[in-house]
Order: structure tokens, then sequence, then C-alpha cells
């Protein structure tokens, strides 16, 4: 038996160890090491980002073909790496402050990293199902972190629940997809369906219903997505925003690559499926978000309907969609990293707030905040030119090049009824009377988060540029004939 | 004679599969029960995978199935510590009392 | 290089302001905003002369921004004749705005916020004129609504501000629409949206049709008349002019800038710029005829009526806007411009000049309540006197040439639109004189009609004030006499270059230089016996114009109310539209449900979100259920189109 290339998952191996020293660290320190442990996990987290972005090349595999590596899996891991280390960078203010300081915390958020990282790169079943358990496992302790809560505890019970129960139809799909096509392997399926015409065994299509099924949950799409809003609200606010951003992106990655890669051949069977989720989650995203009260849960609600538009890079099944999709993943990341930097910043006499009606007349108050917000909420009803429109652009081009017209056209629709919550925050921050202001000063690290996703959203708006170079090239290593 | 084949255990197992599911929403009491019905789905699962393995001579069915025990064992583990706190927070685990957030 | 830093200068300033206001202090931020913009206008002074009068023009791409399939779009400056003389208007009036801001806004409290805010208008401006494609244009036009509407609504403690800053939202929403589509539609019928390419290929899709409800539809003109829409909208024209004069509620140095001398100017640049289409359409060219001369007249005699001096200013631009226009509508663009560019420097005077009388008066706006101040504020009066002869149009100063070629070239037009053109131009000419006159009389002589404590605070402004003022009546008096033989004279086409398309048989000013003589002296005539009228009404007979607005009461009320346009509007599409902006932006909820009716579609979504959360019940089981649901009928869906 030959040596694995091991040199390829360097960067998961890095952090693997990474993650043990600092395990050990913590372990052995006598004093509280959760601040030392938070700052070594970003630089950690950073060196690893630099690594896989230095890692050029082409696509490879390595144990056994499970583990793949190539621009679409680079692209995914440096933005789930830079959320990552945007969250706990954030986090560590907050568990100061409620004394929740643990070293594990950052651990947890390490460890469902690495599972991400994995997800993006799995090329096999098993390989799937261990990255996408080791992320979900750590996910569910995060949710219930601040275990002293009613609604902490409440959401990582259900998150936990529900997730197993997604697990559950994703293994069991596994197993019939193993059983009717005889294999495991993401090249080796593409291989069998690609012989049998596109028609497969039956047993074979509920397989990949009951996979699809199971990814979905993990994006949280429509009819898959009930535990999103709870989970948003009742977990800890930092781990609220790790939740919309990293996990977001992985598991988009995955049903990419999963429906795009060994389901390719079948994409006339499962097309339907994709855009019947995608319609469902951008028009709940639209409505459900309208009469929410409590900021978190309507962040909740705009990532399912924020997940309903990268499907439709999905569904349009093409290098275009995807090179769509993942562009979409890079501005949604910064404009959902900076707001929850802001809702993080929404302290009153040292509590937490969540209420959208406490944001009124910030703009009088913390004027540099409320534009923060003000341009990530713009961003994210996609007004032109802000950086969120070119996310919605390059997606609706792609779903009107697919011939997905009806697609693109409630897409248009669903996102001007979602700019009504949008700008009803911008509205309540600029033409609300003021009520008592926030405490100050924001501390510093929040300051800079939001600063810099404000920065990087403009930015993005005048050069997406190498954005879009950086998506194309990714979009096409995941289609290696075309 | 009956012939046990592939078939049966496909049915066996679709049968574990469908009362592992329907545990989880019939079940209103007690939250320990859905983590028993979350194991009857990953047994389900399990049998599935070994009677393919076996049916395909083939023998990564069987590696699956472990990895899919362990992580198994590791959920539980979890599952069993969320239970926990959440009965610390609320003095019960009734399904129906997990219904602070809504709306 | 150069070009570069014309256009980001203002930007830096703008950014260094905004945001590090806090560090660098009041002091600091007038002084880093208007020496940027300064030496923005410095630098434009010798680009000037190299482009226009040295012939050429200039391409400095940027960087690629966005690029799709064949739709390719790049940040780039292109700066050719008409760029060039926008560069020293919009350059040299902002410059002069933001040292009179100096004096004008040292009592405000957020100095640094109004100064970010003016050169970051100044930078959008600048985006604006410098775009090389359609595209980036758009971003400009964009961004000069946004700075007005922020500048508009500086003071936002003032009700009446919030609302003019809504309402001019709100109206320009509709002439962006239009602006939008005509982008679409330009991009539908070249592949392109870049300005160079455009042109070259339009004379061969000069009759080419689209066909939408089963009829064939002159392409050119239906893409024109979009344009044109957007340029309505941005520059107050006739049936979107209603925001212009509410737009006063801003600070007046606002006014002068973004409300007279530049933003408003945007559309008449846009058309000119767009030349080389609307060349090739009679009809959208007989519509901007149309519209712009009803627009000089229309403006002209609510200009006559009304009592706030900024407003009557107003109205004022509103009617010159119009002339603008119809000097395109009859393909005399560069008299257009050359109106655009005396229009800017005397008017920006008459807003300067104005905010330095409502300075001195206590910030009295109501000419009614003025009178017999020029003994105290001997510049002032000088100054604004200057500003309205130019207005008016008497030789030797600068509005004077323009005015007049304008209306010329109408007569020479000699269509239908032309002739309709040119006398109610003329016309407009002599209520121009008319209430120029009214403003200086009421304003500075007869008997004070202020109260005493007003009167005696009475003083001159500063000098920071009064040292624009003056550069920018130099630009009133010479303007004219110096430019005119490369705009419109004998220099005109080795100035104008490529930059300004007209077709053979169109070139009215040519024609305008062979007219009988007394259409030339017309114009002038009426001036002279417009401001006769005003002096002999207002000096001499200060009791008829009370008179005569009895005697014709309907009209004299018809005029006074704006021909009742707002309430036209307030019937017709405001109401409903600012219940709907005020429900977006002000009262949230409620207004929404009522301004569109409980069957509306957004009493629906809200029907629909409540419907939604209900769902969400936060049972686990129903969770569960509603997941299996979904495998559920995916697995039907299958077997079903399988079998």
């Amino acid at each position: 038996m030959e040596m694995p290339n091991l040199s390829l998952a360097l960067p998961e191996l890095l952090l693997v160890l990474g993650a043990m020293a600092l395990l050990m660290l913590g372990a052995f320190r006598k004093d509280d090491a959760t601040r030392t442990v938070s700052l070594l996990s970003v630089a950690l987290l950073g060196f690893v980002a630099l690594m896989v972005w230095g890692l050029g090349g082409e696509r490879a595999t390595t144990f056994g073909g499970m583990f793949v590596i190539d621009g679409f899996a680079r692209f995914a891991k440096v933005l789930i790496l830079a959320a990552s280390a945007l969250a706990i960078t954030m986090s560590v203010g907050w568990l100061e402050r409620e004394k929740l300081s643990r070293f594990e915390y950052p651990l947890l958020m390490l460890f469902a990293t690495l599972g991400m990282m994995m997800m993006v790169s799995a090329n096999d079943f098993i390989a799937l199902y261990v990255g996408l358990e080791l992320q979900s496992l750590s996910l569910y302790v995060l949710a219930a972190y601040q275990r002293d809560s009613v609604k902490a505890t409440e959401a990582g019970l259900k998150y936990f629940v529900l997730g197993a129960l997604a697990s559950g139809m994703l293994l069991y799909g596994a197993s019939l997809i193993y059983g009717f096509a005889g294999t495991t392997g993401f090249t080796q399926l593409s291989q069998v369906f690609h012989a049998a015409h596109g028609q497969p065994h039956a047993g074979v299509i509920i397989g990949v219903v009951f996979v699809l099924a199971g990814l979905a949950f993990k994006v949280g799409a429509v009819p898959f997505h009930m535990w999103t809003p709870d989970v948003y609200e009742g977990s800890p606010t930092p781990v609220t925003a790790f939740f919309s951003a990293a996990p977001k992106i992985a598991a988009l990655a995955l049903l990419t690559r999963v429906m795009l890669g060994p389901f390719g051949e079948l994409f006339a069977q499962w097309q339907q499926i994709v855009i019947l989720i995608s319609i469902a989650s951008m028009v709940l995203g639209a409505f459900a978000a309208i009469n929410q009260t409590n900021i978190k849960r309507l962040m909740a609600y705009s990532s399912i309907g924020n997940v309903g538009y990268a499907l439709i890079g999905v569904a349009a099944g093409s290098e275009e969609g995807v090179r769509g999709l993942l562009i979409y993943l890079a501005i949604y990341l910064f404009m959902t990293v900076g707001t929850f930097a802001v809702i993080l910043s929404m302290r009153q006499k040292g509590r937490l707030l969540e209420g959208i009606d406490d944001l009124a007349g910030l703009s009088r108050s913390q004027p540099m905040m409320a534009l923060a917000l003000a341009i990530f909420m713009f961003s994210l009803a996609g007004i032109p030119p802000l950086a969120g429109f070119f996310g919605k652009f390059y997606i609706f081009l792609a779903a009107v090049n697919g011939g997905l017209f009806t697609l693109a056209v409630l897409g248009v629709l669903t996102s001007v009824v979602s700019a009504y919550y949008y700008l009803r925050i911008v509205k309540v921050m600029y033409f609300d009377d003021p009520v008592e202001s926030f405490d100050r000063p924001v501390s510093r690290a929040l300051g800079l988060i939001m600063a810099g996703s404000a920065a990087v959203v403009v930015l993005l708006t005048i050069v997406p540029a190498p954005l879009v170079a950086g998506a194309q090239e990714a979009a096409k290593s995941l289609f290696p004939t075309g | 004679m009956l012939q046990v084949g592939l078939a049966h255990y496909l049915t066996v197992a679709a049968i574990l599969f469908t009362t592992g599911v329907f545990g989880i929403f019939l079940n209103r009491k007690n939250v320990i029960i859905i983590l028993m019905s979350v194991e009857l789905m990953l047994l389900a699962v399990n049998l599935n995978l070994v009677a393919f393995s076996s049916h395909l001579g083939d023998l990564v069915g069987q590696v699956f199935t472990m990895f899919v025990l362990t992580v198994a064992a590791a959920e539980a583990a979890i599952g069993l510590a969320i239970v926990v706190v959440f009965f610390r927070n609320k003095g019960t685990i009734a399904v129906e009392e997990i219904s602070q957030m809504r709306g | 290089m150069v070009y570069i830093a014309i256009v980001f200068l203002p930007l830096l300033g703008a950014i260094v302001a905004g945001l590090f206001g806090r560090w660098v202090g009041d002091r600091g931020a007038q002084i880093l905003t208007t020496s940027l913009i300064g030496v923005s206008a410095m630098l434009s002074v010798p680009v000037f002369i190299k482009i226009a009068l040295g012939g050429g023009t200039a391409v400095v791409p940027l960087m690629h921004w966005i690029s799709s399939g064949t739709f390719d779009v790049s940040w780039a400056l292109k700066i050719d004749t008409l760029t060039a003389v926008m560069l020293i208007v919009v350059n040299w009036v902002s410059f002069m705005v933001h040292v009179y801001s100096i004096g004008y806004m040292h009592h405000d409290t957020s100095i640094a916020r109004f100064q970010s805010y003016l050169s970051l208008f100044t930078f959008f401006m600048l985006m604006l004129v410098t775009s090389d494609n359609l595209v980036q244009l758009f971003f400009g036009w964009e961004g000069v609504g946004l700075a007005s509407y922020l500048l508009i609504g500086f003071w936002y403690e003032k009700p009446s501000a919030n609302a003019a800053a809504i309402k001019a939202f709100v109206v320009n929403r509709v002439g962006d629409f239009g602006f939008a589509l005509g982008i679409f539609g330009v991009y539908y019928l070249f592949d392109s949206v870049q300005f160079d390419v455009i042109f070259a290929a339009g004379p061969e899709k000069a009759d080419a049709v689209v066909t939408f409800f089963g009829t064939d539809w002159h392409a050119l003109t239906i893409i024109s008349l979009l344009l044109f829409v957007g340029a309505m909208g941005k520059s107050a024209q006739l049936g979107l002019h209603t925001w212009l004069p509410d737009a006063m509620e801003g600070p007046t140095p606002v006014s002068a800038l973004i409300h007279a001398a530049t933003m408003v100017t945007a559309g008449v640049f846009m058309v000119a710029r767009m030349s080389p289409l609307f060349e090739y359409s009679e009809t959208a060219l007989t519509v901007v005829t149309i519209v712009g001369a009803s627009t000089a007249i229309f403006a002209a005699t609510v200009g006559c009526v009304q009592n706030d001096i900024k407003r009557i200013i107003a109205y004022s631009t509103c009617s010159q806007l119009g002339y603008m226009f119809f000097a395109i509508g009859v393909s005399a663009y560069e008299a257009a411009i050359f109106h655009l560019m005396t229009h800017a420097f005397f008017k920006a005077l008459l807003f300067l000049g104005a905010g330095s009388v409502i300075h001195a008066m206590s910030d009295e706006q109501d000419i009614r309540r003025m009178g017999g101040i020029w003994r105290h504020i001997k510049w002032t009066y000088a100054l604004m006197l200057v500003g309205s002869v130019a207005l008016a149009g008497i030789p030797p100063f600068a509005g004077f040439y323009s005015k007049h070629m304008i209306l010329e070239a109408a007569y020479a037009s000699q269509g239908a639109a032309g002739t309709y053109a040119f006398w109610m131009g003329t016309l407009a000419a002599f209520l121009t004189a008319f209430y120029s006159t009214r403003l200086l009389v009421l304003t500075f002589h007869g008997k004070p009609r202020a109260n005493e404590h007003v009167m005696a605070h009475v003083h001159e402004s500063p000098m920071v004030m009064i040292g624009p003022l003056v550069v920018l009546a130099v630009g009133a008096v010479l303007a004219g006499l110096v430019a005119k033989g490369w705009f419109i004279g004998d220099f005109r086409e080795a100035f104008w270059g490529d930059a300004i398309v007209v077709l053979a048989g169109h070139d009215t000013i040519e024609a305008a230089h062979h007219l009988p003589g007394w259409v030339g002296m017309l114009g002038t005539t009426v001036a002279v016996a417009g401001i006769g009228t005003g002096v002999l009404l207002y000096v001499f007979a200060p009791g008829v114009p009370g008179l005569l607005a009895s005697l014709f009461g309907p009209i004299y009320r018809f005029f006074l109310n704006k021909w009742y346009f707002d309430e036209l509007y307030g019937m017709l599409f405001v109401k409903p539209a600012f219940a709907l902006g005020r429900g977006l932006w002000k009262s949230g909820d409620g207004a929404v449900i009522d301004g569109i009716g409980p069957d509306g579609v957004a009493s629906a979504s809200r029907d629909i979100a409540r419907r939604l959360g209900r769902m969400q019940t936060g049972y686990l089981y129903h969770y569960a259920f509603a997941m299996l649901i979904g495998v559920a009928s995916f697995v039907t869906w299958f077997i079903i189109r399988m079998g």
C-alpha cells in the first residue's frame, strides 16, 4: 500500500496539530488561557489560510481518492478560514464580559473549521460524513455554550435533534447510493452514472433525494430551514455570527460539489428539486422576516433568503452559476460578519440588546456604526451599486443564461420584498427618535471588524474584478472537461 | 424455506429507519426517546450498509459502518450532555416544553 | 495623472473630513476640503487649455469593473472639450462655494460633515462628467442625487427639510427609472455602454426599429426619450420640476452649488453628451424643444409672483434650464453648453448673494419683509446687481451672449417647435428681466419693511463670503465676451472637435448668424422692456402690482400657486407615493397599508409574513415533520416523474 500524499492536506494537518497543541496549552495552563488560546487560534487560522492560498496547482486527490484539492476547495476554504478567524476575534470580548471565558470555546470553533475544510475537500461519502459530523458536533456544543441560559440550551437541543435527523437522512441516502451504484467515491460515482446515461436505478434516485435533503438542512434551505431562526435567536450572539458565515459557506460548497460532481450526470433529475428549494427559500426568507422584531431572528430569515439566491447558482448547473455562487458567498461573508459586529455592539448598561427598535436614532448617537450598518443593509438588499448587488447580478445572469427565467424573475421580486425589511432598519436608525444610546466605546476588535467589513463591501463595489477572476478560476476547476 | 436475501435486509432497514423518523416527531413526552430514535435511524443505515457490502462483495460498506458507529457514539454523548444542561435550566425534558422560541 | 488628481482629490477631502472630522476639527476640515478642491480647480485650467483649446481627447483607464460575456464596463475617465468645460465650471463653482461656506456655516454645529458632503458631491459630479460609459455616468448620476439628498436634508431637525429631501428623492426616482431603462435600451441595441462604441455605431442604427405590442418603434427615438426622462428629473423640467423649489430648504451654499450651477445641469450635459443619438431622432428633439420651452415660460411666470428670495431664484434656474433644453432641441448643443457655463457663474453668484442677504437679515427669506438695505450692504448689492443684469441678458454681460444665441438658433431652426420655443423664450426673457428687477427693488430699495431689531443688525458679510462672490461676478461679466468665439463663434468647430455631433442641415448656430436684424434686437429689447416694467411698477408706482394682482386675481393665484402643479401631483402621485415613501422611511408600518389600501401588496406581504410566522411554532416535532414532508414530497415527485 502506497503512502498517501500528505502534502496536499498540509493545511488540515497543520490545523489539527495546532488545535491539539492549543488544547494542551489550555489544559495545562493554571490561569485562564482563553485570550491566549483565542489569539493563537486566530493566528493559526490566518496562517492556514495563507497556506491554502499559497498551495496552487491543478486538481489532485489523495488518501485513496477520498480527499480532493482544487481551485474550488481552495476558494471556499479561504472564505471559511476568514469567517472563523473573524468570529473568534469577535467572541473574545463577549466571553470576558459575560464571564464565560473558557479556552474550549475557540477550540470548538477550530474543530468545526477543520470539519468544514474536510467537507469542501471531501471526495467520498465517508469523508463527507466524517467532516460534516466533526463540524456539526462542534456546532451543537457551541449553540448551547451559554449553559445557564434557557434559550441557548433550547437552541442547542433543537439544533442537535434536527441535525441528527438530517444526518440520518443523509446517511440513509448515502447507503442507498452505495448499494445501488456500488461505490462511495465521487469520482467513481460520476463514472457509473455516466455509463448509465443519466438513467440510474430508482434506488439511486431516492438516495440522491435523501442526500439532498440532508445537505439542504445543513445550508438551512426551505423546507429544512425550521431550525435556523430558533438557533440563531437562542445561540449566544458571537456563535450566531459564526453560524451565519462559515458553516453556510462550507455547506453550500459541499452541496455544490456533491450535486455537480458525482451527481452531475443526474443534473436533469435533481435540477427541478433545487429550483423548488431555491424558490421556496427566497420567498420564505423575504416574507417571514417582515414581522420580526429581533434582529438575530431577522438575520436568520435573511440567511434563508440568501441561501435561496445562492442555490440559483447550483440550479444553473454551469460554470457561470458556480462563479456567481462563489462571488455571492464571498460578499455575503463580509456583509453578515459586519452586521453581527454591529449587533454585538448593541450593549446597554452592559446588557446585550437584540431588538430592531433598540437601533432607533443610532445615526445620531453613533454615526459611524449607523453608517456601517446602513452599508451592510443596502448591500444585503442588493441596491446598486453596492457589492451585494453584484452578488445578485452574477447569480441572476447565470440563471438567465441557463434559461431559468422564472428563477431570475422570482429572485428579483423577492429581493424587492426583502429590501423592505433591510431598509426598515436603516429607517429606524436614521429617522426614528433616539432611544437611550449604547454603551461606549465600542470594543476595538468589533470596531475594526465593522469598519473593515464595510471597507471590503465598498471596495468590492468599486473593484470587484479580482474577486470575479478568482471565483472564475475556482468555478472552472469544478468542470474539468469544460 | 425462507431465503433471506438483500430485499429482506433492505425492508427491515427501511422499517427501522421509518420507525426512527416517526419516533422523533410523534413522541411528545421525552427527549431521551428522541435520542433513541436517532440511534435507531443510524442502526438502520448500518444495516443497509452491511447488507449492501456483503451483497456487493465490497468492504467499503463495512468500513463506512465503523465510522458511523464511532460518530454515533460521540453524537449520543453530546446529545445527552445538551439534554442535561437543558434539564438543569428548565427542570424538565418534555418535548413540548422546548418551545420558547418561535415565530 | 492630472486627470485622476482632479477627480479624486475631492473624494480624498470628503473621506478625511467625513471620517476623521473629529480629529482634524472643523477648521481643519474646512481648510483641507477647500484646498483640495482649489487644487482641482487650478488643475482643470491647464486641462481646459490642453484639451479644449489644443484639441483632442484623453482617455484614462482606471480599472476593470464589471465584465460578463459581452457586458463589459471599466472605470475610465474620458476628457474631451465637453468634459473640460464642465471641469472648469464644476471645480471653480465648487471651490467658490467651499470658500463661501466657511463664512456662511460658521454658526453650524456639524461643519466637518457639511464640508465632507460638499466634497463628496463634487467628486460624484466630476465622476459624472468624466465618465466614458453610461454605467459609470449613472454611478455619478446616482451619487450626486445621494449627495443632494443628504445636503437638502442637512438640517434634519427641520421637518420641512426632511420632507424636501424625501420629495427630491422620490421625484428623482421617476427620472432615474427612465434613465435606467434608456441605458438598458442602449445596451440592447448596441451591445455596449461605451460612449465611443455607441457613437461610432450610431449612424448605422439610425433606422433600427424595436417591436413591442405588435408595433415597430424607432429604436433611437425610444432610447432618446427614455434618457430625456432621466434628464428631466435631474434638471427639473416641467412635470418633474416640483422638487427643485422645495430643495431650497437646504443651506444656501448647497442651493448655489447643486441646485443652480452643477447637478441640475447634469441632465443638459447628459443629453449633449448623447447628441450623436439624439440627432437621429427628430421626434425626440421636438419633444425636448417643447418641454424645454414650456418649462422656460412656466417657471418664469411663477418666478414673477414668488416672495421667497431663494424660491424666485430657484424658479429662475428652472426657467434657464428650459432654455438650455430647447437649445438642445434645435440642435444648438454648443449654445446650450455655453448657457450652462454662463448660467453657472451668474446663478451661483445670485444664490450666494441671496445667502449674503439672508445672512444680513437674520435669516429672513421673504422679500416683502426686506427693502432699503442697499446702503448697508453695498458689496452684496453691487454683486447681486451684476448677477441680475447678467441673468436678464443685458449686453455685454455673460447671459446676453448665450441667451441670445439660443433664441436666434430657435428662430433659425424654422420648425413649428422651434418657432414656439423662440416666442416662448422671448416672452420668458421679458419675464426674467422683470422678476430680476422686482427681486432687486423689493430686496434692496424702498423703505425698510423689516422690524427695527433686524434692521439694526444688517451687516455686510465677511470677506470670506464676499471674495467668492467677486470671483463669480468676474465670470458673470466676462465669461460670455471671452468665450463666445470658442463656444458659438468662428472657432467653434476646432473647439468642440468630436465632443458634439450635429448632423448636416441641423446646424442652427450657423444659420443663426444669417438672420434678419430684428431677431437679434428683439431679445435685448424685451430685456430692457422687462427691466423698465419692473422699475415702473415697483419703484414709481408701488401700488400697481397689488392692484394688478387683485384685478387679475385668478391668473395671479394661478402663478402664485405654481400653476397648481404641486396640488395636481399631490392628488395624483405624490400623496400615494409620499405615503409609501413615508411608510418606508418615516412612520414605518401602518402607512404602507393605508397608502396602498387594505388589499395592497404590502398588506398581503404582511399577511403572508404572519402566516409564515405561525408555521414556525417552536415545537421540535413540527420542524421534524416539515423535513419529513419535504423528503416525502420530493421522493413522490420523482416516482411520479419516472413512472
